[in-house]
């Protein structure tokens, strides 16, 4: 459907330490979407704030942050899903749109450094997991590549192409963690140290701090409101704990299998018909496992379809065209923000000096949680058209 | 002058029953058997202990015993230790497919990495992590 649309975005550079809340680096967002649309703040009636680790402590976090911000929402949500969070945010907010409950909504993510104690998975965790010793997200990554390893090969040429060609998007995005922003070989890559085997140092993100948004409204109000630049919410699909009740299921197959073909049946498009990727990437092992489950290549040919095609922003099919989280930096749980703030940038037009030429759409992912012995936890696909 | 080891977390000890009465768990491991939540509607096995069944939703669980035997499913060697386990590196985390259907994440031990085959048989082995607990670990089946 064509009714309601991003029309508004917004970014801080991404940072190692910031000094700053949470709080401020929205205020920051908020401040350049104002600035940039030109309406007043009271427009802003609805409000879906993205869950911070900074403040996994604070149970009233999204009312703090309306408070901060200045902002009486007819309309307010948080959304904890981890990195898919901000599209699973502008879905919510859409439908708040389209059934009446606000009319403009702020979808922002922040994140910075915890003020209090560091945040709390706990759960089963204390029992199954901790004692092992795997490493967190890494450790779980190295056993699913390890798993793609053994079922299809892994070809260490396709992920070196991916650490560079996302390098070579950020060298080019102002916003990115100035850390991240030197050249960077496919040698360097091969060369990085293994961190839980498999996988490698430079397969994973770099947790910095950082805010983002997008602002939202009905086509209507976009209307009177004189909005020119409009990116339509066309499509969205979203799946948590697939094959949950399969106690053995395989590990390399993930919610996108599900959520994939929902979102392109709802656009009425195809893998074919994508004009850039923005895929969620906390590994490059999740951008590899996403070409194959979204349906741009087969099972197992994942590696080949990286090899085969020029996923630069002047190629077949733009790849991350900011840098990434891997190579712009992840905000936190802001992180999931990053990707779509760049796909919004680039069909309205200011990409600069990477601008893709085919603005037609982009499809946009999101990934978070990590369950236990299992691919990821949630899955979701975003797609934008003009 | 001997050098002073790095100053680092204990390694994680389990917390039973924080979100979970998990005690039958640890009991039974303290006695050298492996026991595992069951499903009594549907005859299947789930890990971890959950409040309800996997399969159902509903309460019909009990714990049973286990063989102990299975398959390794997937396996990684941690080089960057999770904290709390900086002195063990390094060390394998492993997937293992037990032979009553149900998978565990646990360390691998009494390997090298490059013996390692992905569905070679396991079997499991008891690791002591202080006065308190029995921790389940598994090894290569040494074939005969």
């Amino acid at each position: 459907m064509r009714d309601v649309a991003i029309v508004a975005y917004g970014e801080t550079k991404i940072v190692l330490r910031s000094g700053r809340s949470a709080y401020d680096l929205a205020g920051e967002v908020m401040d350049q979407i104002l600035g940039r649309t030109g309406i007043d703040k009271t427009e802003i009636d609805g409000v879906c704030v993205t869950e911070a680790l900074s403040q996994t402590e604070n149970s009233f976090w999204p009312q703090y942050v309306c408070e901060m911000l200045g902002l009486s929402p007819t309309w307010l949500e948080v959304v904890a899903l981890g990195g898919a969070s901000p599209i699973g945010g502008v879905a919510r907010a859409v439908a708040a749109i389209r059934t009446g409950l606000c009319r403009t909504a702020l979808v922002i993510a922040a994140d910075a450094q915890p003020s209090g104690r560091p945040p709390e998975q706990g759960a089963q965790r204390f029992e199954f997991l901790y004692p092992t010793g795997l490493h967190g997200p890494v450790g779980a990554f190295g056993l699913i590549m390890q798993r793609y390893q053994h079922l299809y090969g892994l070809k260490d040429a396709a992920l070196a192409k991916l650490a560079v060609t996302q390098r070579n998007h950020g060298l080019l995005n102002p916003n990115a963690c100035d850390k991240l922003r030197v050249p960077l070989t496919e040698q360097d890559y091969l060369q990085s140290k293994r961190v839980s085997t498999p996988l490698r140092l430079l397969d994973s993100v770099l947790v910095c701090e950082g805010a983002n948004g997008v602002l939202l409204t009905s086509d209507d109000n976009a209307r009177r409101l004189g909005f020119e630049m409009k990116v339509f919410l066309t499509s969205y699909a979203e799946q948590t704990h697939y094959n949950l009740t399969e106690p053995l299921a395989e590990i390399t197959e993930s919610g996108f299998l599900s959520a994939g073909p929902r979102a392109f049946r709802q656009a009425g498009l195809t893998p074919k018909d994508i004009a850039s990727f923005h895929p969620y990437d906390d590994f490059f092992m999740a951008v590899l496992l996403q070409f194959e489950h979204l349906g741009f290549c087969e099972r197992g040919r994942g590696c080949d379809f990286i090899l085969e095609t020029d996923l630069s922003y002047r190629g077949k099919l733009p790849l991350n065209t900011g840098g990434g989280q891997i190579s712009a930096g992840q905000p936190r749980l802001a992180g999931g923000g990053v990707n779509l703030v760049e796909a919004v940038r680039q069909l309205f037009g200011e990409g600069g000096e990477r601008q893709v030429a085919d603005r037609r759409n982009a499809l946009v992912t999101g990934i978070g949680g990590i369950p236990y012995a299992r691919n990821w936890a949630t899955s979701a696909v975003l797609i934008l058209e003009q | 002058m001997s050098k002073e080891p790095a100053r680092t977390a204990p390694r994680p000890s389990p917390r039973p029953n924080a979100y979970m009465h998990t005690q039958p768990f640890w009991d039974a491991a303290e006695q050298g058997h492996l026991v595992i939540q069951y499903c009594c509607a549907t005859g299947r096995f789930q890990h971890f202990p959950r409040p309800v069944s996997l399969y159902t939703g509903r309460r019909a669980l009990e714990w049973r015993e286990v063989s102990g035997r299975g398959t390794l499913y997937s396996w990684t060697l941690t080089l960057s230790p999770w904290p709390g386990h900086e002195g063990r590196v390094p060390y394998i985390c492993a997937l293992v497919d037990l032979d009553e259907g149900v998978r565990l994440l646990a360390n691998l031990y009494h390997c090298e990495p490059k013996t390692l085959r992905i569905g070679m048989p396991v079997q499991l082995v008891w690791e002591r992590l202080d006065d308190r607990f029995n921790y389940p670990a598994f090894e290569p089946v040494v074939e005969p």
